[in-house]
């Protein structure tokens, strides 16, 4: 006789064209392009790699101090430090072609034109699944976040990118905006395949002792449990607005925290600085994702989605 | 067997560690000893771990330790009492469980050939020494330990000097222990007596940066064990970075231990309290 314990579940979801054997990715910024973490955890039981922002060249990042503690969760300013597209398909590609999970970019950039260009060398790879255009990056001076906190900005740069690419096409969203829908409807209404929320919340500490700043930029980004209701709410309220997918993130540490996301309208989920307390924080969340299912008869994870009762 | 050593990689764990002992050294000083069989075996000298103090959500970053002794299956760590992180650690009592990542990083290295060591520790900076006296006495090089700290009382760590090291001398802010004054003024008159083939330095960055400039002036290789504050402690996240002549390095995998000459010295790396 079949019980509601032993039911298989089909823990598979679709993003664009993109198909992930589950709804577990890794947050940009806190997974590098995975290697790091490969001595904890297998990569091959996530539904995909998001990797950390690659722009057309190097960036050396901000000042240090570039964390800080806050309750519940941290403050970073790191300004997106990267090698460059070549550096990093030379190097990081090449490394995670070769591990048996989905690959999506995060693309930054300083201008317009960097993200286009960035854009057509990344097209060019086919280990490259699909592309996350990061238009909400707070701690960069120029670029980042502005392309993200207008419709008008973020509709321009979609449009541009979408042009340029093929692949699937995520856009990561700000949370620092009046209306995040309005945004989001505008990066719909410019082809973007689905959509990512939210990047950091954007914040600040000071030291009571010196009087400075705890963060040699001054501000940054918030981001850890602390952040999570402001995300699952805003996730509720694009995923209301828009009919492409979205991917939920903010403060995810367990399977719970991932369940809430796609209540509210995720159709899959992100770990970042989750990843940062335990390594295997994503792998924590696959299984109890599936035993959440199982426990409760749900046979494909993907029924969790919208499914919030009002 | 050569002593040498230039530093591989090694595996790096997720244990679940116990607390054996955890008692007050000094005036905010504490040490914990974990029982850490698998991390206990592989660490090196200067090399950390990543300790996970807490599971609640009041605070949720790891904190990095050097390891001070690694004793069988135990770490032995020196931490100063200092923020949320360590305030909560030296409430931990004997039995409880927490997780450790480790070993991590770059430690010391010891050059071919190495016959006379000269380590300088300003505070804390004894912390991650403890192996390095003793390794470097085991293959019987010459060790010199010049100690700096405010007071005799906090001068910790001595145990393990006095029993490697061939000469121990101390510096105190106040006076009460060895001579009145900063360690830095005891480097020189030691790299001209003893003329060692390396300096190694740990304590506060304006301190390590004197006794480079230093090692550096007699014309003796130095290497530096640096403090940031980290998230990852693996290498993803980017936020322990220092500044070097190679350009931005990450104090967690590529040091904590740079070749002092490599590291661009800018205090507003300090790290603040955590």
């Amino acid at each position: 006789m079949e019980s509601a314990h032993n039911i298989n579940v089909d823990m598979s979801v679709r993003i664009g064209a993109l198909e992930l054997r589950n709804p577990v990715m890794t947050g940009s910024g806190t997974f590098a392009a995975g290697r790091e973490y490969a001595e904890f955890m297998d990569l091959g039981r996530l539904g995909a790699v998001v990797t950390k922002g690659v722009s057309l060249n190097p960036w050396a990042g901000n000042a240090s101090p570039r964390i800080a503690e806050t309750a519940s969760g941290m403050l970073n300013s790191i300004g997106l430090q990267n090698p460059g597209v070549e550096s990093f398909c030379a190097n990081d590609l090449a490394w995670l072609a070769e591990q048996d999970v989905p690959v999506i970019v995060n693309v930054s950039g300083h201008s317009l034109a960097e993200y286009v260009a960035v854009t057509e060398r990344l097209d060019a790879e086919d280990a490259i699944d699909a592309l996350e255009l990061n238009i909400s990056c707070p701690n960069v001076d120029e670029g980042g976040m502005a392309f993200g906190t207008s419709c008008a900005a973020a509709a321009d740069v979609t449009r541009a990118v979408r042009a340029a690419t093929g692949k699937t096409l995520i856009v990561k969203l700000s949370p620092n905006v009046t209306d995040i829908a309005e945004i989001a409807r505008s990066v719909e209404a410019e082809g973007a395949d689905a959509v990512s929320l939210i990047n950091t919340l954007l914040g600040m500490a000071i030291d009571t002792d010196t009087w400075r700043p705890k963060l040699a930029r001054t501000v940054g980004g918030l981001s850890g449990p602390a952040i999570k209701p402001v995300a699952v709410r805003m996730v509720w309220q694009v995923a209301s607005a828009v009919s492409v997918p979205v991917v939920g993130m903010g403060g995810i540490m367990n399977a719970e925290d991932a369940v809430e996301f796609m209540l509210a309208g995720a159709t899959a989920v992100a770990v970042g600085t989750g990843n940062f307390v335990d390594p295997a924080t994503t792998m924590h969340v696959v299984d109890g994702l599936e035993r959440y299912c199982r426990e409760r008869g749900i046979d494909r994870v993907s029924a969790l989605t919208g499914a919030l009762k009002r | 067997m050569s002593c040498a050593s230039t530093h591989e990689d090694g595996h790096r764990l997720l244990e679940r560690v116990t607390v054996v002992a955890n008692d007050r050294v000094t005036e905010g000083v504490g040490l914990i000893v974990l029982e850490s069989p698998r991390v206990a075996r592989a660490v090196r000298p200067g090399q950390f771990v990543h300790l996970r103090i807490s599971t609640g959500t009041d605070f949720i970053l790891r904190r990095p330790f050097s390891i001070h002794r690694a004793e069988e299956d135990r770490l032995h760590i020196l931490y100063q009492v200092l923020g949320t992180g360590t305030r909560a650690l030296a409430e931990k009592r004997r039995g409880e469980e927490m997780d450790v990542i480790g070993p991590l990083g770059h430690g010391w290295e010891i050059p071919e050939g190495t016959a006379h060591a000269l380590l300088v520790a300003g505070g804390l900076g004894a912390a991650p020494m403890g192996m390095l006296a003793e390794q470097l006495s085991a293959c019987g090089v010459a060790v010199t330990v010049a100690q700096g700290a405010p007071t005799a009382e906090r001068l910790v760590g001595q145990g393990v000097f006095e029993a490697t090291a061939r000469r121990v001398l101390t510096a105190t802010d106040d006076g009460s222990a060895g001579e009145h004054g900063f360690v830095t003024g005891l480097v020189e008159g030691a790299l001209a007596t003893d003329r060692p083939d390396v300096v190694y330095v740990c304590g506060p960055e304006a301190m390590a940066r004197i006794v480079t400039a230093q090692a550096a002036a007699a014309d003796v290789p130095c290497q530096v064990s640096l403090e940031r504050l980290m998230a990852c402690g693996i290498g993803a996240c980017l936020s322990c970075v220092v500044t070097t002549t190679d350009g931005q390095r990450r104090a967690c995998v590529d040091g904590p231990v740079f070749d002092a000459a490599h590291v661009v010295w800018d205090v507003s790396e300090i790290p603040p309290k955590h």
